[in-house]
């Protein structure tokens, strides 16, 4: 019998050689193809198990981190947004089942410790079993934030706070918004039905609207036409415009009408003051498809913004065929109706160009990336976008704002704290059709001090139910754009 | 090695494979709950306490026994035990008790059964007990289905797989039943043109046991049993005649009944379909397996690491596919030291039995190893897909009371074979059992009660 044992014990050794072969293939050979399988949800569970490092805001505040779950929960790791909807557009945030979005996107890798330097930076301590996870630093400052938030309400639209000279974006705020962490809750599919909610829900919450969106500009377009007109020597401080109610472009019968069909003239700082329409059409006009359009592209008008958070919108005013034999929509458009669009930030990025001298800087708002210990992996260094007008020209524009705020459309609401000087752009654009109830989006943009300046401000109400008058802009979004330059030039970033 | 010192052998081994065990447990807490688990003082004292209250059993009961078998068993039941916490923390608890009482039905066994020749004398016994336990869960009340499988019974609280002790008994009953026969069945004195076959009627009993088995197990759809039966009844007929033909024989029945049931029953055809090609029926009856695959491909060499794999993906995973689990977590290298372990396990068991002289013991032995050998490559072969998926628990390591307690009890009869073996060969003193010391004390006082010189005077026990 021990024959046929030893016999035995042979055949069950070669089962489990075949069980070991096999093994391997699974484990070794084949690892690759299984992990590839769209069927397998390993890799990116395993991604969840993993810490995440935290977004915290210029002032140190954590607007998103990653604790661990409560026992039993699928994942190891639940994120937080502990500011709720504040920072919501800035963070974006970060789901298991429908991906993620803003810096938790972009910024991921950081995130989760896998840049090649983190890796590198995590070697020396494999064994002391830390966690490599960086840390996002924004250059928004969340009192700032907070402050924008409290000033818009309830109303729809956007707050944009930089620093000319730097392109850093302080501020950034829409409303409506939305709870992140609604999102990232760890049932699947309720937070899926979240999601598509949000996604559904008039005034866009889950976009930032502040770069994600556009809106027509209205007067405030202004201060590139006149850019445009001061570089090509169109115009200049001494040139003057008829006092007319209205004037009728070539090739049409309809007039262009100043705002309410005033009488409004004069010379060029009385007519930026005051938002004369007629005086930029004509220039537009004048000036042709050519020039005007070549004018408005130095300005990064039709281009991405070279912004650091994904998914931006694109501002827009027209090109050289959009125009041909269409004198009538060009003049229109120079005075920022019709064709034009404006994303928000780039509504500031123009106030900023004209503060910091006529050079335009790349905005971002993330001010560095920290790795697990705090120390810097790499730091924003502000950099030069375009530099879409002349010094001189930049000085002229400045001096033409400040009379927008002593005598014009914001005289009303830009009078700063400590008889601090402001120099800023109205827009009031005209949404409604002719007959139709008057509906139009209000804007301003602003910078602060007028000599020295330090913030930049752009603020759109979207489509408000008002009186169109050339002062809508400046009486609805004034305060606004007033209360956050108060706050910033009484509240610097303590250290900076 | 003197047989003595197997047992200090085996009791380093049983306090390594305990070490590791709390090790791995907690590294599992750690992994899952970022936490060292606050009951691991109790819960080491207690495992290790049990461990080395099974080696005490068989130091007293059984002190010529081979020295590797409880060691590996624990080493499994330890890894089993481990994934099984991770997993649930309620099949946790139970698993806990259950192991309890499979090591108290281990050193019940070795109380029990003192002399394994005894054994043999019992063989209807246990061919009516193990048919009985198999037909349990077909009786109206009793029997419960559990993921397509007829083969629970309960009983109050407490559900059970009578199959799982039903084996050993059948492997008791053949190994009684072919010692005896084994010669007459061998001598093959019935000619079928150039065929020599068994009288029938010497082979009919054996035939009936295993047909009646299949057909029962059929009809329970457990085609895991199924086949472990039909092995264990072909190996043993085919050890005990030493004749190749009746694997022959055995193969030809096999291919015949499985083709038989590929062609009869649904499940069988769904099996074998899915063995060929899982991945088309991801969304359907091969989501386990498929789900079962990648955990095992998602391993790789290391694996995830205890407490940081997904096995919880798996469906079963505490039951069948546990290997899958282990695989994951613990990779190829810990996965192939479960492997090892079954092969060292088979390779011990098999070594009882060549060692073992008397011929019975020599086919207990031989049956008791080919069941849990070919039980694990059964279970661990359908996991990563060498054969059909048959759903069964894997020995020591799945979740399962049954099948912890039976296999304690079919570890505890190869220790006692091992045991009786050391003392025929002549490697310790043969000592009375504390059964005979009993019935020799009870004798002595007898005679010193009634000292009547007709009787009792040829009856002694050496001092």
């Amino acid at each position: 019998m021990n024959k046929q044992i030893r016999r035995l014990a042979a055949a069950l050794l070669l089962c489990y050689v075949a069980l070991f072969v096999q093994l391997n293939r699974l484990q070794v050979v084949k690892r690759d193809e299984l992990a590839d399988n769209p069927n397998n949800t390993r890799a990116v569970l395993r991604e969840f198990d993993k810490p995440r490092g935290s977004i915290i805001t210029a002032d140190g505040l954590t607007i998103a981190d990653s604790v661990p779950s409560a026992p039993g929960d699928k994942y190891k790791y639940q994120r937080r947004y502990p500011a709720y909807d504040l920072f919501a557009n800035l963070t974006g945030y970060y789901t298991f089942a429908y991906g993620a979005t803003k810096v938790e996107k972009k910024y991921n890798d950081v995130l989760t410790g896998s840049t090649s330097e983190q890796q590198l930076r995590a070697i020396t301590n494999l064994l002391s079993n830390t966690d490599n996870t960086g840390t996002v630093k924004l250059t928004i400052r969340s009192d700032l934030q907070f402050v924008a938030k409290s000033a818009l309400g309830e109303r729809e639209g956007s707050v944009v706070v930089m620093d000319p000279r730097t392109g850093a974006v302080l501020a950034m705020w829409s409303w409506p918004s939305f709870d992140p962490n609604q999102v990232v809750i760890h049932d699947d599919k309720k937070a899926g039905e979240v999601l598509t909610l949000f996604n559904a829900l008039p005034g866009k919450p889950t976009l930032n609207n502040a770069y994600q969106e556009r809106y027509m500009p209205g007067s405030a377009f202004k201060i590139v036409t006149t850019s445009i007109g001061l570089e090509n020597h169109v115009f200049d401080l001494t040139s003057t415009f008829p006092n007319e109610t209205e004037w009728v472009p070539p090739q049409t019968k309809n007039p262009i009408q100043n705002y309410q069909g005033e009488l409004c003239g004069g010379d060029l700082a009385t007519v930026f003051a005051r938002s004369c329409n007629t005086p930029f059409a004509r220039a537009g006009a004048q000036m042709g498809a050519d020039v005007m359009v070549a004018g408005t592209q130095k300005w990064g008008i039709g281009e991405d913004i070279p912004f650091d958070l994904p998914g931006g919108a694109k501002s827009q005013f027209g090109t050289v065929d959009d125009f041909k034999d269409a004198i009538p929509k060009l003049a229109i458009s120079s005075f920022g109706q019709d064709n034009d669009l404006i994303v928000p930030l780039q509504m500031a990025m123009f106030a900023s160009t004209v503060a910091n001298g006529g050079v335009m800087m790349q905005p971002y708002v993330v001010d560095e990336t920290l790795d697990h210990e705090g120390a810097t992996l790499d730091k924003t260094t502000p950099a030069v976008w375009k530099t879409p007008i002349a010094p001189e020209t930049a000085a002229i524009l400045n001096q033409l704002m400040v009379g927008v705020v002593q005598r014009g459309t914001a005289k009303c609401c830009m009078q700063l704290e400590n008889g601090i000087q402001a120099a800023a752009k109205t827009g009031t654009a005209q949404l409604n059709a002719l007959g139709q109830p008057e509906r139009s989006h209000a804007w301003i943009t602003a910078f602060a001090p007028a000599d020295a300046p330090q913030y930049a401000v752009a603020v759109v109400l979207k489509g408000v139910n008002d009186e169109i008058s050339d002062g809508t802009g400046g009486r609805l979004a004034g305060p606004i754009a007033k209360t956050m330059l108060d706050y910033a030039l009484a509240h610097p970033l303590a250290g900076s | 090695m003197h047989p003595l010192a197997r047992r200090s052998t085996e009791l380093g081994l049983v306090i390594m494979a305990g070490v590791i065990t709390a090790a791995a447990y907690v590294l599992a807490s750690l992994g899952k709950n970022a936490t060292i688990p606050p009951i691991i003082v109790p819960f080491f004292v207690a495992m290790l306490g049990l461990l080395i209250l099974a080696h005490l059993a068989t130091r007293v009961m059984a002190r010529g026994a081979d020295a590797t078998l409880l060691p590996l068993a624990a080493m499994l039941h330890g890894i089993g035990y481990v994934m099984i916490t991770r997993l649930n923390d309620h099949l946790a608890g139970l698993q806990t008790l259950w192991s309890f009482i499979a090591i108290g039905a281990y050193i019940a066994t070795l109380i029990v059964v003192q002399r394994a020749p005894d054994l043999a004398r019992f063989k209807w016994t246990f061919f009516v007990l193990g048919a009985g336990l198999l037909m349990v869960p077909l009786v109206p009340g009793l029997g419960r289905s559990v993921g397509g499988a007829h083969i629970w019974v309960r009983v109050g609280p407490i559900n059970f797989q009578p199959g799982e002790f039903a084996k050993i008994l059948l492997a008791l009953f053949f190994a009684g039943y072919l010692y005896e026969r084994r010669e007459l069945i061998a001598a093959s004195t019935w000619h079928i043109g150039p065929l020599r076959l068994p009288e029938p009627r010497h082979l009919l009993p054996v035939l009936f046991a295993w047909g009646f088995a299949v057909v029962v197990m059929v009809g329970q759809k457990d085609l895991g049993s199924s086949l472990l039966f039909f092995t264990l009844f072909v190996v043993m007929l085919w050890v005990a005649t030493e004749r190749a033909l009746f694997l022959v024989i055995g193969a030809v029945l096999f291919g015949g009944a499985a083709y038989m049931s590929f062609r009869l029953f649904s499940h069988v055809k769904d099996r074998v379909n899915i063995w060929i090609d899982p991945w088309s029926r991801y969304s359907g009856k091969g989501y386990q397996i498929v789900q079962g695959m990648f955990a095992v491909g998602d391993g790789g060499l290391g694996g995830a690491g205890l407490g940081q794999g997904h096995p919880n993906l798996i469906p079963a995973v505490q039951n069948d596919f546990i290997f899958a689990g282990i695989a994951e977590e613990l990779g190829l290298f810990g996965a192939t030291a479960v492997l090892m372990s079954f092969v060292l396990i088979v390779g011990a068991g098999l070594r009882v039995a060549i060692r073992a002289e008397r011929p019975f013991e020599k086919l207990l032995a031989t049956g008791l190893t080919a069941l849990i050998g070919v039980q694990a490559f059964i279970i661990i072969g359908g996991v990563i897909r060498v054969v059909p998926l048959t759903g069964i628990t894997l020995p020591f390591v799945s979740y399962g009371g049954s099948s912890l307690v039976a296999n304690y009890v079919l570890l505890a009869l190869l220790i006692r074979v091992s045991d009786s073996t050391s003392r025929r060969i002549g490697e310790l003193p043969d000592d009375p059992t504390i059964n005979e010391r009993y019935a020799a004390w009870k004798l002595r006082r007898k005679i010193r009660k009634d000292p009547s010189p007709t009787r009792g005077s040829g009856i002694g026990v050496a001092p």
